[in-house]
């Protein structure tokens, strides 16, 4: 995938649109991220969960489970589908620089 | 299909280091994929019979739920495993050459190549085929074959070869580190606390416990209502049972493409219990994870000194003895069951399910066909890559028409790839169905 034009300066992404390197992550970069996944405007609700998952993705280098994110943002699934179309592991991952989930997901 | 349709990507570099696999330049891919097969002839004498008896009845054709959803006449099963046979009677089958080349024999290239790594790639190893082929010939072993061989040409897909790595470094697919892992358990702990008001434990490293569990990593991250329901089904039984800090992953995709790193994940797992001083190991929902189990722990990493059984059978154990009881009415709603291809192709478990659905829910009913003659989900043998998605949704078009005819609003799907492939391409079909592991229901109706 073509890299993410963030102000001019060159961030490098994955063919699936996730950072390849996700310490070039900044508030800049998940705005530009946020286009690419059909959000337009990041409100304080998109923040609260980007800030969860960054935190969580900090301390222990993953996402975290899904009913666990739902839990301590309280945002339920469907709440988190209104805000990131592409779903949490999809759409709120990549816009938070965290790396996509894999497996049987 | 479109023109457009992206086909799986192929590992880079730095995923075939990982995996100790080569990096092979294209112009030698030929010259190294010959020698690679008649490697692999020699020891791999089901490749060679199924390669030989082919009569090209056709019988199979309209069996393989691939060609169905696709149209596409390469993924006929006979067509599919054609690509590897005319190369075959080219370089390596007996009888005289005038034979061969009239047999359709072709010299192989780099073209061939790249069809193996499609069509092999459009297989889901799901042994439907060769219920209907009168010579009993497996595509799926052949695909199985192939796929190694593609490893080996330094061309396993990309989703595969990364999900092993995961696996080598955290026993688990998803690559979670030990911290996330008893993170996710402590939190689950609390969450059956808040629903049940109980204790119920979720063990991990309990060295004497009687049964080592071993989930799906999927379980610890969207599939957590089964995951649940286990624990306590286990409380309510009163079994002594344990997770493992090493592994956490019962999905062995070493199978899908690389001996190598199927045999280390099933020592892994074995050795695991050997630790722990456990008397059986319990396998959670998950198709070829329990075939592997099954059908090859044993003889690769045995003699062990305990079994391995499924979850179903263990579950059943404590119905028949009375140990636990389900109230089906939690489970009102109409519900049918996708057989995992390998529970019921590979794996011999096809009524131990139906009998505890029958005594969990209230509305069962069989969807056709049914059984060892179901349609796979499109997503068997790892076929979950983003990438593939209008391919899965090709695959799953002859399943997602059965789930529709039986008008069921639960589809009971206990295997972690069904249940990351069904819901997406349910609802590209327009299949409104909610779809649930048998240990979900199982959990909604214990009586605690
Ligand atoms: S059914 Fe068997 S023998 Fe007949 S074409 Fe298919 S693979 Fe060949
Ligand atoms: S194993 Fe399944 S997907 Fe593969 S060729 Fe046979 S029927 Fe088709």
């Amino acid at each position: 995938m073509a890299d993410l034009n963030v102000n001019g300066v060159f961030i490098p992404l994955d063919e699936d649109g996730f950072l390849e390197d996700s310490d070039l992550w900044n508030e800049e970069v998940a705005l530009a991220l946020a286009l690419t996944e059909d959000v337009e405007e990041l409100t304080e609700e998109h923040w609260h969960l980007i800030n969860y998952l960054r935190d969580y993705y900090a301390k222990f280098g993953v996402a975290p489970m899904i009913r666990k994110l739902c839990k301590e943002t309280g945002f339920n699934l469907k709440k988190i589908y209104e805000l990131f179309p592409g779903g949490p592991a999809k759409g709120a991952c990549k816009v938070a620089g965290l790396m996509k989930p894999t497996g049987c997901v | 299909m479109s023109e457009q349709v992206r086909i799986p990507y192929v590992a880079r570099e730095k995923e075939l280091k990982d995996l100790y696999l080569p990096m092979v330049a294209p112009e030698d891919r030929p010259q190294t994929a010959l020698e690679l097969l008649g490697e692999m002839l020699k020891y791999k004498r089901s490749l060679k019979l199924y390669l030989d008896v082919c009569t090209h009845c056709g019988a199979c054709a309209e069996q393989c739920h691939s060609y169905l959803g696709t149209k596409d006449p390469y993924n006929m099963p006979v067509a599919r495993v054609d690509l590897v046979r005319r190369v075959y009677k080219q370089v390596f089958a007996s009888g005289p050459s005038f034979l061969r080349t009239w047999d359709g024999a072709k010299a192989i290239d780099q073209e061939t190549i790249d069809l193996w790594y499609k069509y092999f790639h459009q297989c889901n190893q799901c042994r439907r085929c060769a219920i209907f082929c009168p010579k009993g010939i497996d595509t799926a072993e052949v695909t199985i074959a192939m796929r190694e061989l593609l490893a080996h040409l330094g061309m396993p897909s990309r989703f595969h070869a990364g999900i092993a790595k995961n696996m080598a470094k955290t026993g688990n697919n998803m690559g979670n580190p030990l911290p996330a892992v008893l993170d996710g358990i402590e939190f689950l702990e609390e969450e059956l606390k808040e629903e049940t008001g109980l204790d119920i434990p979720i063990p991990v490293d309990k060295e004497g416990a009687e049964v080592l569990f071993n989930p799906s990593s999927s379980d610890l991250y969207v599939n957590t209502d089964g995951f649940m329901a286990v624990a306590k089904i286990f409380y309510k039984a009163g079994v002594s049972w344990t997770l493992s800090s090493k592994i956490t992953e019962t999905a062995n995709f070493g199978l899908f493409f690389h001996e190598p790193s199927m045999r280390e994940h099933s020592r892994l797992l074995v050795q695991a219990g050997k630790e722990l001083g456990v008397k059986r190991l319990v396998a959670g929902e998950c198709g070829h994870g329990w075939r592997t189990w099954r059908m090859f722990t044993e003889t690769i990493n045995g003699p062990l000194p305990f079994p391995v059984v499924h979850l179903f059978e263990e579950v059943l154990g404590y119905l028949r003895d009375g140990r636990i009881k389900f109230d089906k009415s939690m489970n009102p709603e109409v519900v049918t069951y996708h057989d995992p291809c390998n529970y019921a192709r590979a794996g011999d478990l096809i009524n131990q399910p139906r009998e505890l659905l029958s005594a969990c829910v209230q509305n069962f009913v069989e969807m056709t066909p049914t059984k060892e003659l179901s349609f796979c989900c499109g997503g068997g043998s790892g076929i979950l890559m983003d990438e593939a998605m209008k391919i899965r949704e090709a695959l799953a078009q002859p399943k997602a028409e059965c789930v529709r005819s039986t008008g069921a609003e639960i589809l009971c799907a206990p295997c972690a790839i069904c249940k990351a492939q069904l819901p997406d391409v349910l609802e590209h079909h327009k299949v409104d169905v909610t779809v649930k592991g048998l240990s979900d229901l199982m959990g909604r109706a214990l009586i605690l």
